[in-house]
């Protein structure tokens, strides 16, 4: 019988097709996993670009529960070179993974590229509960889910208490209180400072212009509402101007070998920073082990129990990823997942966004010795939940950084003032709104 | 037996006949390939590269056509025009002191009269086999104004830590950076011509009295000056895209270095992080400009300096 | 060979000789400099490369703890980084120094139409910034399904116009134009000439090329910074870099900046090693380009 020539192709024809298909009409009953997901024996591959080290490790224990779901992390970058990369590629049209980690500093900038895939229309509001109240609303827009939250970063005051022994220094609760210890160990002990200074810093600094109630972004639609040089940053500039001209303050570049061996040696007391701190810190410095404690970040009203966040992740999907379910699933076992959440924070020291890993006073009471037997989870925990929400990013906020950056950066190398520096990031971010297309109210 | 033999050779006339490629065709064959690839991965790029440049893709309301506004705007760009002011200190700084050890080193190698001549010759030429991310890195640890050797050095002697990276310093620490690169690629561009020079020429001044520095300087330098010359465009056209060194250096100099440091670096941010991928080509193009005209009124200079 | 000077040995001309190696002694100090830097770094431990100092060595010899880190970390991903450069910069500087061989024997040997404005053409291909070419460059790499693939940095590298004006100044002077002539008397074809007659002749500027272009690749690192995204297939450039910034920020866990320096160490020392080797091939093409075939 002579070969069908049927569009199907040459080596196919009609009989062997009506077999295939009958065949896979014929299996739809296999109901061991959720709905749309694909069967046992179809393997599917997901990308997944994410730089917070240990990842490999959750993957692994994602693929044994899920063995048909293969994923293949990569590690394209940390931070800003991660997201060159995911706009590169959704300018290319193609190369995007189908999850990647997403800061929460960077979802509106994603949404407004009209690349996140909204989760919810796969199921993901099925874990809502699960998480922090403000983190899940950081990543999502009512029903919409454009992130499942990984780890946050809830601020705190890191402080050396041996070098805080020496200097008769007291743990300062107010912002007042760490003025008056910064000049005063300036004076005490000349090269050694109370804190560095990270003009460059664009996350510390929105952080804790957080806390002090900055709102600098809205966004309505195409309109825009753009206030960075308000009475609130112009306080805040003249507040660390202070420490600076005194030199109760360092201005060396932070995030840098020279800084991190600054912190252990002593020459810099207490670092604000996020609960992911002590990350960091434990697997670069030696020399410290022990010296360290927490406590919460200081405030402006004494009593007061505002705090912020600096940094944190999510799992997002694009919309790009042919595997929309799978990507679900990968990302709702990684933010969500019992052991998941108990692995990032136990092994990779992140802060928790579960709830239910928050209210675990065992998990919360783990005694650190980097923090000479300090249960630094405690602090942080309740910092997490005085988080101040409503704070909004820039639908372009790498821009934006890079703004901060560049101006904050010049007046310490003598260009003015910081509160000056914040007229010229006003200037420069209305300006790129408006070329940008946005109505600027 | 002759027949055989006429035939054989008749036989292999033809097949060397047919794969005869005529004159007249060759050239264009022996070029084929490179200049198939300098299309494909030159040209079209750079084509491309135009057509965003008259374009602009916005955030809100999607790309439209734009005719040259992106080159207006780069002409009265002043993170632009500070870029171009910057790199023609920087080479103004830079090519003169490196390209004059690199002269200075190739006459002394080429007279002779040093011990370990090839030792010189090849160790100065490694820095070149160093990527330039590598060169940048530990420049920057040996810079490091808390840690580095010459932080710690001074600080052993008595004397105050030096600052590389502020607004007076951070040109020349660049330029050190640059030339402690490219010294050596330059010296041995510069030997292989002196040493091209024939050697009766040597014996020629000898005989009419000239001692060794005369004859280096008076005889030997102006016959490598179209050498010199060629070097002088290339390292004006690097300087001038100065980007990779200010790039990786950029953390640790934030005081100094910004986003727009030289016109390279700022079309990179323009693209990469404000995503204003339109205007970084047009950008980019007007750099070019900038390049092809200076490189072009230095060539006038030179030529009429040469023919005088 | 220089024989000015050489006509007299007296202690003048010794003291010269002195102070110019004197001279040439300081600049190669140095020169070295940051080479004993990354040497006496990658010895170091961690806390050590902040405490001693920084051109010697510390008391701590960890040397082979760095290096067996190195090649250990994530999975011994250095080597693959290493194989991969040397991979690139080997079929680059071979194809590249091909074309640019075979274009500069066009335009030294040959008259055409279109001669000058190609060569205009090439010329100013030099003074494009690279910039305004990556982002195209990615583009079209992506439109052709080559993004993440050796080819995304192999094929643009193998365009090396340097080479071209290199291989036809070489050319012009090693290769008289009697022996072309003769070659098409005896009825051979062009491409047997080239190919036969010349190529032996072609060698030592072939090889200059080749060193050229390899060394370029090796060192390249911001095409394939922009065209790559898995780790498996990064040169040792982004490679590294990526690592000294994950150290920079400390969440590396493992990841210290003395591994860096040791990895920075061992990346270097092959293209060292393959110079100090090859030099005497390239040395000869330089020099033989001023002398008359």
């Amino acid at each position: 019988m002579p070969k069908d020539k049927s569009i199907l192709g040459a080596g196919l024809d009609r009989r062997r097709f009506l077999q295939v298909a009958g065949a896979s009409l014929a299996a739809p009953a296999l109901a061991t996993l959720p709905a749309g997901v694909a069967r046992a024996d179809d393997v599917v591959n997901l990308t997944f670009w994410a730089w917070t080290p240990g990842t490999q490790d959750v993957v692994n224990m994602f693929e044994k529960k899920y063995p048909n779901i293969k994923v293949n992390l990569q590690n394209v970058g940390q931070g800003a070179p991660h997201y060159v990369k995911l706009r590169d590629a959704i300018k290319a049209g193609t190369g995007l993974p189908d999850v990647a980690q997403m800061e929460f500093n960077s979802i509106p900038s994603f949404k407004a590229l009209k690349a996140l895939a909204d989760m919810g229309t796969s199921g993901a509001n099925d874990v809502k509960d699960k998480f922090v109240d403000w983190t899940w609303k950081a990543a999502s827009d009512g029903d919409k889910v454009y992130g499942i939250p990984w780890d946050s970063g809830p601020m705190g005051l890191l402080y050396r208490k041996d070098v805080f022994d020496d200097n008769k220094l007291t743990v300062p609760e107010t912002w007042d209180e760490f003025a008056d210890a910064a000049l005063q160990l300036a004076k005490n002990k000349p090269g050694t400072f109370l804190t560095d200074f990270g003009a460059a810093d664009a996350g510390w600094i929105a952080a804790v212009l957080w806390q002090k109630g900055w709102r600098p972004f809205h966004v309505d639609g195409t309109n825009i509402h753009i206030q960075l040089n308000d009475p609130i940053a112009k306080e805040w500039a003249g507040y660390w101007q202070k420490l600076i001209d005194a030199k109760a303050v360092d201005t060396a570049p932070v995030w840098t070998t020279e800084w991190f061996a600054g912190l252990d040696s002593g020459k810099y007391a207490s670092w604000i920073t996020a609960a992911w701190g002590p990350t960091l810190m434990t697997s670069s410095m030696k020399a410290s082990v022990g010296k360290w404690r927490a406590a919460p970040m200081p405030q402006y009203k004494k009593g007061d129990k505002i705090d912020s966040n600096w940094g944190g992740s999510n799992f997002s999907a694009f919309t790009t990823s042919p595997h929309l379910k799978e990507a679900t699933l990968f990302a709702t076992f990684m933010g969500g997942d019992p052991d998941a959440g108990r692995f990032w924070n136990t092994k990779e020291f992140l802060f928790p966004v579960q709830k239910a890993l928050i209210e675990d006073k065992e998990l919360m009471g783990t005694k650190y010795d980097f923090y000479g037997g300090q249960a630094v989870n405690e602090v942080f925990a309740a910092a997490e939940n005085q988080v101040d929400v409503g704070f909004e990013f820039a639908p372009f906020q790498d821009y934006v950084n890079t703004q901060i950056q560049d101006e904050l950066a010049a007046s310490i190398g003598g260009k003015g003032t910081l509160a000056d520096a914040f007229d010229r990031v006003q200037d420069t971010v209305v300006s790129y709104a408006n070329d940008q297309g946005y109505t600027v109210v | 037996m002759a027949d055989i033999a006429a035939t054989g050779s008749a036989v292999a006339k033809r097949r060397r006949r047919r794969i005869i490629v005529n004159k007249r065709v060759a050239p264009y064959v022996f070029l084929a390939p490179f200049i198939i690839l300098f299309v494909v991965f030159l040209i079209v790029p750079l084509l491309y590269a135009f057509d965003l440049s008259v374009y602009k893709s916005t955030l809100v309301g999607g790309t439209r056509f734009v005719w040259f506004d992106n080159y207006k705007r780069a002409f009265t760009d002043a993170n632009f025009w500070s870029g171009i002011v910057l790199l023609i200190k920087f080479s103004l700084m830079q090519i003169p002191v490196m390209l004059g050890l690199s002269l200075l080193f190739a006459l002394i190698l080429d007279s002779g009269t040093v011990y370990a001549k090839s030792f010189f010759r090849v160790s100065f030429f490694i820095p070149y086999a160093v990527p330039a991310v590598i060169a940048t890195l530990l420049w920057g640890y040996m810079y490091g104004p808390a840690y580095g050797p010459f932080a710690q050095l001074a600080t052993a002697i008595g004397w105050p830590k030096p600052d590389f990276f502020n607004d007076q310093t951070i040109l020349p620490s660049i330029a050190n950076i640059a030339t402690w690169e490219y010294m050596g690629y330059n010296m041995i561009i510069y030997y292989a011509a002196l040493q091209a020079i024939p050697t009766d020429l040597e014996e020629a001044s000898l005989m009419d009295g000239a001692g060794a520095f005369t004859y280096a300087l008076r005889i030997k330098l102006p016959m490598i000056v179209p050498t010199i010359i060629v070097t002088i465009i290339f390292s004006i056209i690097g300087s001038l895209q100065l980007f990779s060194e200010p790039y990786l250096l950029i953390n640790l100099a934030r005081n100094v270095i910004n986003s727009h440091f030289t016109p390279n670096l700022y079309a990179y941010t323009l693209a990469f992080t404000g995503q204003q991928y339109n205007y970084s080509a047009a950008i980019s193009f007007v750099l070019g400009g900038v390049v092809a005209v200076i490189s072009y009124v230095f060539m006038l200079f030179a030529n009429r300096g040469v023919s005088r | 060979m220089s024989i000015v000077g050489k006509s007299t040995a007296s202690a003048g001309f010794v003291r010269t000789r002195w102070l110019l190696t004197g001279v040439l002694g300081l600049y190669f100090i140095y020169t070295f400099m940051p080479l004993v830097y990354v040497i006496t770094a990658s010895t170091k431990t961690n806390p050590d490369l902040f405490t001693s100092f920084g051109l010697w060595f510390s008391e701590d010899f960890h040397l082979w703890q760095n290096l067996y880190d190195l090649f250990t970390i994530q999975k011994g991903i250095f080597s693959q980084w290493l194989w991969n450069t040397f991979y690139y910069a080997l079929v680059s500087g071979l194809g590249s120094a091909v074309f640019a061989t075979l274009a500069g024997y066009a335009f030294a040997k040959y008259d055409f139409i279109g001669k000058n404005f190609l060569f205009a053409l090439v010329l100013g291909a030099v003074m494009i910034p690279q910039t305004a070419l990556v982002i195209p460059l990615f583009l079209l790499l992506s439109k052709f399904g080559l993004l993440n693939t050796p080819w995304a940095v192999i094929l643009p590298s193998l365009v090396f116009p340097p080479g071209v004006f290199l291989m036809r100044a070489y050319i012009d002077e090693a290769i008289s134009n009697e022996i072309i002539d003769a070659g098409r008397v005896d009825g051979a074809g062009e491409l047997h000439i080239f190919s036969s007659l010349a190529f032996r002749l072609l060698m030592p500027g072939f090889t200059t090329v080749f060193i050229l272009a390899f060394v370029a690749s090796w060192n390249n690192y911001f095409l394939p910074l922009v065209v790559l995204n898995s780790s498996e297939h990064f040169p040792v450039t982004v490679g590294l870099a990526q690592w000294y910034a994950s150290a920079v920020s400390g969440s590396g866990g493992s990841l210290l900046f003395t591994v860096v320096m040791a990895g920075a160490l061992v990346s270097i020392l092959p293209v060292i090693v393959a110079f100090l080797i090859m030099q005497r091939f390239w040395q000869g093409g330089l020099q033989a380009g001023g002398v008359k075939a």
